[in-house]
């Protein structure tokens, strides 16, 4: 497993890739990014988190998440704020994805990639946006040439959240 | 010289008394600092409130920081195996000992001076002690326990009031009804993990109020569930079914067939080699039936201890509904704000796939990122901005709790219903509503020590 320097051409790609994720999320082009950015065997985790002692490490609970979401259940996730009745959504939070530190390694097809990440969000007339950060820990696999997210897993800042819902991606 | 008068939320409660018998309901209470405080006292102050489940302390020293109203209580089994609740403040300066949501230990030390406490909550040390504190007893100066502690079907409760009743005393009726879920089989219940918690900005009473029997508002604010497939019984069909004021305060809801032989979900949608191993030998030949009949129960233990459970899938393409059971707690967070605490359970016989497909499917319907939960957040931050609203006060506005009521709906009163109880045919009702802040009313007024009837026949 090799790491990928800053300024190659795989790189660059990574980068990009990030950054159109990212806009397409911003913008709420869900399905633009799941059908085309989401591998169909995609693992896509947010695991809960509590307070710990140093010495017991990070405080990540083996086996709990606020997010376990499989090609299905974000397919499910996508379906239903296209609906009519998607009230979480509707009228929409407005959300920009910050990413940032990104680091990739390459082993054989994959490629994974650490990130920053910083969510700002706010709904109706709020003026205190709410603030989700975190580290993503992605593994991107080429699939017929595209690079697919293939492993996402989300390391949130946060025992507690404190935001309205998660009705949003990471 | 100190002028006394009747305050703002001793007038929010008369509103609620004269409103109740019409069904109305001061929208204040929702929103108004005073009654707030009032409740931070005389409710949590003084009714059992749910911690934990007996399977997240199962071994020796096992313990989880949990909260009784806004403050923090370690919930620990102790060397013998009793379980403790311990208040977490130095008995030296208030200083939190406890500094992990959850662990295992043999003590807990103070990061200021270092005074040592045990299991039990003993002080059993200080740096220095014959220096320090040579002469002064030990004894008397451990951490502060609750007045009672008690569990039920393994769900630990405690109350801060040595006035209390014991606690099967003050569930009343709603033991029956725990009973149907929770004593299935031998086996019984236990936790998934850890919790999930959340902070919005709401008022706690609005996720109580939900959980006592608002079906009403899955046809509109839910609808989209249907639409992705995540439910099986359609809105109109979910009506049917029995609320059920359970006891003074504690309220539930049954969404039921209204014949035996009608297809759909049994027994909350719980795989068949599970309901293969329910029976009736810790509850009644009726008990049985009701849990067999029921597609969905959503219950709350009064103040702030809901439980559902019901059929769902978080991905209908792939998976067809299982049964889920989610309990939780709406645990006030200030006036404005309250923290949700939310469990997921299994049955301890469900093998580890089943386990895994029900957690899943709660997980991705009820919790903050689930399809049906998502969406109930958003009124609820608007409820208890309607609450704090001056407007609401000048104009008199009140809130319409009259579903059901005579006159007023198709829901009627079940004659032989064979629970403890006061039971409604077709969930059009908003009684289980009523019963929660007839009581709520009831105990915001009790003086110390004096309590409310537990039950309708007293
Ligand atoms: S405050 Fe805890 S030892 Fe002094
Ligand atoms: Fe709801």
């Amino acid at each position: 497993m090799g790491r990928v320097m800053a300024g190659s051409p795989l790189y660059d790609e990574v980068v990009q890739w990030m950054d159109i994720e990212a806009e397409l999320l911003d913008e709420y082009r869900e399905r633009e990014w799941l059908e085309g950015m989401v591998s169909q065997e995609v693992v896509y985790q947010v695991p809960l988190r509590q307070t710990v002692e140093r010495a017991r490490g990070t405080g990540f609970v083996d086996g709990v998440y606020h997010l376990d979401e499989t090609y299905g259940s974000l397919r499910s996730r996508v379906a239903r704020n296209e609906t009519a009745y998607a009230w979480a959504e509707d009228p929409p939070s407005r959300i920009r994805h910050f990413v940032t530190n990104i680091r990739a390694s390459e082993d054989g097809d994959a490629i994974g990639v650490r990130s920053n990440l910083l969510i700002f969000r706010t709904r109706q007339e709020q003026t205190q946006p709410q603030l989700l950060s975190g580290e993503r820990r992605d593994v991107l696999r080429r699939e017929d040439g595209v690079l697919k997210l293939y492993r996402r897993r989300v390391l949130l800042d946060l025992t507690v959240i404190g935001t309205h819902n998660l009705s949003i991606f990471f | 010289m100190t002028i006394t008068g009747p305050t703002r939320a001793d007038a929010l409660l008369d509103a609620l008394d004269r409103g109740l018998p019409h069904g109305e309901i001061p929208v204040g209470l929702f929103g108004n600092q005073e009654i707030y405080d009032r409740e931070l006292r005389r409710l949590f102050g003084r009714c059992w409130v749910f911690l934990a489940h007996e399977s997240e302390i199962e071994a020796k020293g096992d313990y989880v920081l949990r909260k009784i109203g806004e403050d923090s209580f370690i919930v620990i089994r102790d060397e013998h195996g009793g379980i403790n609740v311990l208040f977490d403040a130095c008995r030296h300066r208030g200083v939190q000992v406890c500094r992990s949501d959850s662990g295992n230990t043999s003590h807990f030390r103070c990061p200021y001076h270092g005074w040592t406490y045990n299991t039990k909550g003993d002080l059993v040390g200080a740096p220095l002690w014959r220096n320090a504190f040579g002469g002064m007893p030990k004894e008397g100066n451990g951490l502060t326990k609750a007045a009672k502690v008690a569990s039920y079907h393994g769900l630990v409760f405690a109350t801060l009031d040595p006035s209390a009743p014991p606690l099967e005393e003050y569930l009343g009726g709603m033991a029956w009804y725990l009973d149907l879920l929770f004593g299935l089989n031998e086996h019984g219940m236990e936790i998934v993990g850890a919790p999930q918690r959340f902070v919005i900005d709401a008022n706690w009473k609005s996720g109580s109020d939900n959980f006592a029997g608002d079906d009403y508002h899955l046809g509109t604010l839910h609808r989209s569930v249907w639409e992705i497939g995540a439910f099986p019984v359609p809105f109109r069909e979910n009506m049917m079914g029995y609320h059920v004021q359970a006891a003074p305060g504690h309220s539930l809801s049954f969404s039921m067939a209204p014949t035996e032989d009608e297809p759909g979900p049994k027994f909350f949608g719980f795989p068949e080699e599970l309901v293969a191993t329910f029976d009736t030998s810790r509850i009644s030949a009726h008990q049985l039936d009701i849990a067999r009949r029921s597609r969905v129960m959503v219950a709350n233990v009064f103040p702030n201890f809901s439980i559902l459970a019901l059929p769902m899938t978080e991905d209908g393409a792939h998976h067809p509904p299982t049964g889920v059971v989610t309990i939780r707690t709406w645990q006030p967070h200030g006036v404005g704000q309250v923290e949700i605490w939310n469990w997921f359970c299994v049955y301890k016989n469900m093998t580890p796939a089943q386990k895994d497909r029900a957690y899943r499917a709660g997980l991705g319907t009820f919790s903050m990122g689930g399809a049906f939960e998502m969406d109930d957040t958003e009124p609820w931050i608007t409820v208890s901005r309607t609450g704090r609203s001056v407007a609401a006060d000048l104009l008199d506005f009140k809130l319409n709790y009259q579903m059901g009521m005579p006159g007023v709906g198709i829901a009627k009163p079940v004659e032989d219903w064979p629970g403890p109880g006061i039971s409604y045919w077709t969930r059009y009702e908003e009684g289980v509503q009523r019963n929660l802040y007839r009581f709520y009313g009831d105990m915001m007024r009790a003086e110390p020590g004096a309590w409310p009837k537990f039950s309708f026949d007293d």
